[in-house]
């Protein structure tokens, strides 16, 4: 499982004002304890007013890559003048979040992320928002990755997010998802499919019990990557079994080795 | 009528609707049915703020409650006229240009509704033009304006910009909500307050017009 590291966003209030404050330590560990619990790329959203987006959007890339050079950085904007200043500030080649049908996303990340050949997660809505239906998701889908192709970015660096509404709104959301899921991977086999899931639980009491459940689910269907908080420990635990479970997991190995290494299953006191 | 309103506001789908059935063919006037419904309503609302009730009650509530009202209608014809109870206020809503998220947005909608106000839901990525028009046309004590990602402080500031403009401004209030609404934001898009989350700002307008 790709593990893209949600928590360094300017859209969360206290990175925000660690934003404003230039705060770097703040922001430094944050990188580190998502890493350490196993995000190999660190999502970056700046989430500030579009003037100031590219200074702060410069200011987070040089402190998370000082503070793990090893992850991979996932540029989270729709502004290309941030975008641009984020890429050509990376040491590593960044994964660009995201590409949608939307106008203005296609006009203006596409041309960077064939440009500088970055990953690029692609999520299924457009201009109309997002589609009731599987079908109406892989129809926006199939047009944009006949772009990336145009542009000369393979299918294996896309990761396609084919996006969740709220049980609470609509029971049928989760099987649009899952379905959704299998007919990408049928239709594009080198995708990676990616999936913000907590959104399935919004509106929900235990919200916890729900992400876990649809995640369980959601690997079933094929998903391989996913943006979350690393650090929620029964969430990991569950995803790591989940991915044992379908056969992704050679020899139990990376099941075993978590375990040995405390990283999933209930915290045991010294 | 409190086994009526009981089983509303307790998610009895099918008793509520056979109850409501059961006076209209008594002959209750039908005001005194929807008087039923809207205490009921009032509980719902509350539970949602006490979080024992979620978005899913929320959405079975207004399901029920359009139900009732194709029960009552036939027997209203005539005599009061319309089934919906008096509005405290007119409430125009969207999410902004270039934005598309609806959950936060739908929320308030029935929130709103549920607490009285007239809603008029102009649904999302709504253009600036069209809160203009939509000003004129409906008239509303407030305008809400819906959206989760900042490049909607660009549309929110145009819609607000566009009122002064127009030269009514300070005829109508301005809300804006969405997660990472802050104090910097409002002020920036000229709006006069900004919420986080949906009861708040359902609590806000009702002391606006109050």
């Amino acid at each position: 499982m790709i593990i893209i590291g949600e928590k360094i966003n300017g859209t969360r209030k206290k990175v925000a004002e660690a934003i404003r404050n230039r705060d770097a330590d703040f922001i430094r560990q944050l990188a580190e304890r998502q890493f350490e619990s196993g995000a190999s790329y660190l999502d970056i959203n700046a989430g500030s007013l579009p003037q100031r987006e590219p200074e702060d959007m410069v200011w987070l890339v040089e402190n998370v890559q000082q503070a793990v050079p090893e992850a991979i950085l996932c540029l989270d904007s729709a502004n290309k003048v941030a975008l641009k200043a984020g890429i050509e500030k990376a040491a590593k080649t960044p994964m660009i979040n995201s590409l949608s049908g939307e106008t203005f996303r296609i006009e203006g990340v596409l041309p960077l992320a064939c440009e500088f050949q970055t990953e690029l997660v692609v999520l299924a809505l457009d201009d109309n928002g997002i589609p009731k239906t599987s079908e109406g998701r892989l129809d926006i889908v199939r047009r944009l990755v006949e772009m990336t192709r145009k542009g000369g970015l393979p299918d294996e660096k896309l990761f396609v997010d084919p996006l969740v509404m709220a049980i609470s709104t609509g029971t049928e959301n989760g099987n649009i998802t899952l379905e959704t899921c299998r007919k990408l991977l049928e239709e594009f086999p080198k995708v990676h499919l990616t999936c913000g899931l907590s959104n399935i639980s919004f509106g929900m009491p235990l919200r916890p019990i729900l992400n876990q459940a649809f995640m369980v689910l959601a690997i079933q269907a094929g998903v391989d990557s996913t943006i979350i908080n690393p650090e929620e420990r029964e969430l990991r635990s569950i995803m790591m079994a989940a991915e044992t479970l379908v056969g992704k997991d050679r020899h139990c190995m990376n099941f075993n080795r978590a375990f040995r290494a405390g990283k999933i299953g209930p915290k045991v006191d010294l | 009528m409190q086994d009526l309103v009981k089983a509303v506001a307790d998610m009895m789908e099918d008793e509520a609707m056979a109850l409501t059935k059961k006076y209209v063919e008594q002959g209750v006037p039908p005001l005194q049915i929807i008087d039923a419904y809207k205490e009921a309503l009032g509980i719902i609302g509350k539970r949602f703020e006490q979080c024992t009730y979620f978005v899913p009650e929320l959405i079975l509530a207004g399901e029920m409650m359009k139900t009732a009202s194709e029960i009552i209608k036939p027997v209203m014809k005539g005599s009061q006229g319309d089934v919906e109870a008096p509005r405290i206020g007119r409430f125009l809503l969207g999410t902004v240009a270039g934005d598309i998220h609806d959950i936060g947005k739908d929320m308030v909608h029935m929130l709103m509704d549920i607490n009285g106000f007239e809603v008029k839901d102009l649904g999302v990525d709504v253009p600036a033009q069209r809160f203009w028009d939509e000003y004129k046309d409906f008239q509303p004590d407030i305008i809400g304006m819906s959206g989760l990602l900042t490049l909607a402080f660009e549309s929110m500031k145009e819609v607000a910009d566009g009122l002064k403009e127009m030269g009514v401004r300070d005829k109508v209030k301005v809300i804006i909500g969405g997660g990472q609404m802050d104090e910097h934001a409002c002020k920036y898009i000229g709006a006069d307050a900004f919420v986080t989350d949906a009861v708040a700002g359902v609590n806000l307008c009702k002391k606006w017009v109050s």
